[in-house]
């Protein structure tokens, strides 16, 4: 594996961190016996923003396949965004709805990411043995 | 290769074993793992999936997703009786898939529900999860270490299961490893 493969998984796998981070609070937010409050999605939308930043700074990914898992993570964060924002101005029902939004399209940003990382490993690894 | 895996378990703790070692094998590059559940089958037949406190809604996206997927590694047949358990959850913690199937024909669901035991027999516990993986031989050599026994699928099979194409989307597995309270230890 060249150095810049390595680079490239390090980020990814960081990404993937950030990712997973962002659907924990999510989702404790949306399980917490209070149900989820206007300020969680305010956290929500700072750790999505620095995402963001993260997945269109990951300008070295040279896989094909992973370029385009990245560009559908990047899209589905905006639509996070999006729902949280709106969470975020709202309470009962529309903040719950917003939370559950907001959290379908975290995991799937977190899933994409993932098979992003996947996909590099697999560029860079030995033809497969069985 | 992109495939979904149960590997099952004779108790709870071994489960959990199973699925600190599957991120492990993630977080030293030899698989990616998309995500993880743990399912248990009780002595009478029903199954439990280990969830966050969550809202009824949550849970029963859980529980389809996990009675189909687990109907599906079954055979075809299981995963029109997978999904349907799943449909009939109400718990708020841990989703449980033992309601009443009432889409499924008799004889599908007689054929599917001893499919399905015969991968979580009443009393074991399973880890369910998605991954990508180079070759087969570091799961299947870490779970046999662990006395678990791998069952496995291609996602791009499971696509191909009519009763299951609605049900291959990641959102009922836990994207990083989840474990509840009561077994993460003191």
């Amino acid at each position: 594996m060249t150095q810049n493969q390595t680079k490239t998984q390090e980020a990814l796998i960081q990404a993937r961190a950030a990712a997973q981070e962002l659907h924990g609070a999510l989702s404790d937010a949306a399980s917490s016996v209070r149900g989820a409050m206007s300020a969680d999605l305010e956290a929500v939308q700072q750790k999505t923003r620095a995402l963001m930043e993260t997945l269109k700074s990951s300008a070295s990914v040279q896989d094909e396949k992973a370029r385009k898992h990245l560009k559908e993570a990047l899209a589905n964060l905006e639509a996070a965004q999006k729902h949280a924002m709106k969470g975020a101005k709202s309470v009962g029902q529309v903040l719950q709805d917003s939370v559950r939004k907001t959290l379908a399209e975290a995991r799937i940003s977190a899933q994409h990411i993932s098979e992003a990382l996947a996909e590099e490993r697999s560029a860079s690894a030995p033809k497969a043995k069985d | 290769m992109h495939n979904f895996i149960a590997v099952v378990f004779d108790d709870t703790s071994k489960a959990y074993k199973g699925l600190h070692a599957l991120w492990q094998l993630d977080a030293s590059g030899d698989i990616t793992v998309h995500g993880t559940a743990v399912v248990h089958r009780t002595e009478w037949g029903q199954y439990i999936v280990d969830t966050k406190e969550t809202s009824p809604v949550l849970a029963t996206a859980v529980g389809v997703g996990i009675g189909a997927l687990l109907g599906a590694l079954a055979g075809p047949a299981g995963a029109a009786i997978g999904a349907a358990k799943g449909a009939g959850i109400g718990a708020a913690s841990g989703a449980a898939l033992g309601g009443a199937a009432d889409v499924a024909r008799l004889g599908v669901r007689e054929q599917a529900g001893l499919e399905t035991a015969r991968i979580v027999g009443p009393g074991k516990s399973a880890v369910i999860a998605e991954v990508s993986e180079e070759w087969t031989t570091p799961v299947d050599t870490r779970m046999r270490e662990l006395g678990g026994t791998v069952y496995r699928r291609s996602r791009s099979g499971l696509r191909d299961d009519a009763w299951y194409e609605d049900y291959v989307t990641p959102n009922y597995l836990y994207p990083y490893e989840y474990v509840p309270p009561a077994y993460s230890g003191p």
